[in-house]
C-alpha cells in the first residue's frame, strides 16, 4: 500500500518492525499497535505531556512524535524501566509518598523523573520543579512528586535502582486483590 | 502538525523530514566573530552551549525558563521556532535585539536574510518553495553587554505571554553605548519587531531607573499598538508592555553590574 513507511526500532528492550502510514502517532503505535498502555492520551497536543516516553534518553510528547520518523531509535515507556518482578526505584519512590491520587498523569512523571535522574542524580528542588512543568496533574498533587523524585535520587545516590516487587508489597502491606 | 490537525493551515501534499540532519544542523559556533546556531539546535542543546554560560547571551537563559515546558525542550528547534513565525515566537523576540540573520539553502543556492526582512506577515517567513532555514547567525557581542528577555502571563509556564520583550544593552561605565529592545509585536500584525524610537532614546544617555521609567513612558504609548482579543484587551497588553520593558531593561543593566 502506499504511504507506508517501514520503521525498525527498539521498545523496551524488544526490537520491532512496523509499517506505520505517515500520520501515525508513537502513542497510537504504542497503545494500539504494541500494546503498551501505559502510555496515556491526555490533551494530544504537546500542553499535558501524560504521554511522555523515552526516545533515544530525551523525554518526548509521543502525542507529537510521528512514528515514521523513529527508524532505528530506542524507545522507552513506563513498562520497560525496570526488569519483570522488579520496580525502578523512581517507581517504588512513588508509591511511597503515596504521589498518586488518579493516576492518570504518573506514567508521565516517572517517565520525566527518569530522564532528569539520568541526566542528574542529585537535583535541587528548582532543578526538580523545572522539570516536572512537563507533566500536568489535575489532582493537584505536584509537592509530592517534588518529594517522590527527592527520595528516588535518594535510592539512586545508594546505588538501588530496581526494587523486588514482592518486597515492596510486603513492606507497604499492599496485596493484590482477586 | 497540530495546525493541520485544527484544520488551520491546508494539509501539504508531501512531509519531508529534516530532523534526519540533526547531527549536521544542531550545533553552536563561536566563528570569526558570529555566534552560528544549526537550525536543529533544540532549546536542550541551546542550554549546553555558551549560550546558558557567558552573560552576554543571558537572555538564552531567560527564553529557555519560559519555553513551553521541559519535554518540549528537546523536541522544538530554533529554525522551527523562527519559522513559524509569529509573536509567540519567543527566539525570534530575543535574536531581533542581536541582530540576528539567518542562512536559507534551497535548491538555487544559499542566502543569509536579516530576521527583520524575513518575517513577511504572521506565519509567512519569505522561504520560497524547496527552501529551508539551515542556520540563525548574529555579530559576537562586546564585552561589557547583556540581553534579558521577559514574558508575561497568568501563568509562569506553558503561555503564550500577553507582553513579551527583550532588551540587548551595552554600557561604558553608566552611559547607554548601545540598546536594542523588540517586542512580541509592535503593532497589529503579530510579528516581533524592534523598537528603535526607544532605543533612539535611549542611546549615548546615562543609564538610571528613572530614565528608563520615563522612556517607556513617554514613547511606547505612542510608537506601539497592541490587539484585543479574548485573552486581554489592547489597553492591558501595551499597560503590561511598558511593565515587561521596563523590567527586561533593568534586568540586562542588573547583569552589567550597574543596578
Amino acid at each position: 500500500m502506499r504511504g507506508l513507511h517501514r520503521v525498525k526500532m527498539r521498545v523496551n528492550g524488544r526490537d520491532y518492525e512496523l509499517e506505520v502510514p505517515g500520520h501515525e502517532r508513537l502513542l497510537d503505535t504504542l497503545r494500539y499497535r504494541l500494546g503498551f498502555t501505559g502510555v496515556k492520551e491526555g490533551c494530544g497536543r504537546g500542553e499535558c505531556g501524560t504521554c511522555i516516553v523515552l526516545v533515544n534518553g530525551e523525554p518526548r510528547n509521543s502525542c507529537l512524535t510521528l512514528t515514521a520518523r523513529l527508524d532505528g531509535a530506542e524507545v522507552t515507556t513506563i513498562e520497560g524501566i525496570a526488569p519483570p518482578g522488579k520496580l525502578h526505584a523512581i517507581q517504588v519512590a512513588f508509591i511511597e509518598t503515596a504521589g498518586v491520587q488518579c493516576g492518570f498523569c504518573t506514567p508521565g512523571f516517572i517517565m520525566v523523573a527518569k530522564a532528569l535522574l539520568d541526566r542528574n542524580i542529585d537535583p535541587s528542588e528548582e532543578e526538580i520543579r523545572n522539570w516536572l512543568t512537563s507533566v500536568l496533574c489535575r489532582c493537584g498533587s505536584y509537592h509530592l512528586y517534588i518529594d517522590a523524585v527527592k527520595k528516588a535520587s535518594e535510592y539512586l545516590k545508594k546505588g538501588v535502582v530496581f526494587i523486588d516487587e514482592r518486597d515492596v508489597r510486603e513492606k507497604l502491606h499492599l496485596r493484590v486483590v482477586g | 502538525m497540530i495546525l493541520i490537525r485544527d484544520k488551520r493551515i491546508k494539509p501539504p501534499k508531501y512531509l519531508v523530514d529534516i530532523l534526519r540532519f540533526r547531527d549536521q544542523l544542531s550545533y553552536v559556533r563561536l566563528e570569526n566573530g558570529y555566534v552560528k546556531i544549526g537550525a536543529l539546535a533544540t532549546p536542550w542543546d541551546l542550554s549546553q552551549s555558551i549560550l546558558h554560560r557567558d552573560e552576554r547571551f543571558a537572555g538564552f537563559r531567560d527564553v529557555w525558563s519560559k519555553f513551553g515546558t521541559m519535554s518540549l525542550r528537546f523536541m522544538a528547534t530554533i529554525g522551527g521556532n523562527i519559522a513559524t513565525a509569529t509573536d509567540f515566537s519567543d527566539y525570534l523576540v530575543l535574536l531581533h535585539v542581536y541582530n540576528a540573520s539567518v542562512r536559507l539553502r534551497g535548491v538555487n543556492g544559499e542566502r543569509v536574510v536579516p530576521l527583520e526582512k524575513l518575517i513577511l506577515e504572521r506565519r509567512k517567513p519569505d522561504l520560497k518553495p524547496g527552501e529551508i532555514i539551515t542556520e540563525v547567525l548574529f555579530p559576537e557581542p562586546p564585552v561589557g553587554a547583556s540581553s534579558a528577555f521577559e514574558k508575561f502571563d497568568r501563568r509562569s509556564i506553558l503561555v503564550a505571554g500577553l507582553a513579551n520583550s527583550a532588551s540587548y544593552i551595552q554600557l561604558e561605565g553608566k552611559r547607554i553605548i548601545d540598546v536594542r529592545i523588540s517586542l512580541d509585536t509592535t503593532g497589529l500584525n503579530r510579528i516581533p519587531g524592534r523598537l528603535r524610537e526607544l532605543e533612539d532614546y535611549l542611546k549615548g544617555r546615562e543609564f538610571s531607573a528613572e530614565l528608563i521609567e520615563k522612556a517607556v513612558e513617554e514613547v511606547i504609548p505612542r510608537s506601539v499598538a497592541k490587539y484585543s482579543d479574548w485573552w486581554a484587551s489592547g489597553e492591558y497588553r501595551l499597560e503590561m508592555t511598558k511593565v515587561s520593558v521596563k523590567r527586561s531593561l533593568l534586568k540586562a543593566c542588573k547583569r552589567l553590574g550597574v543596578v
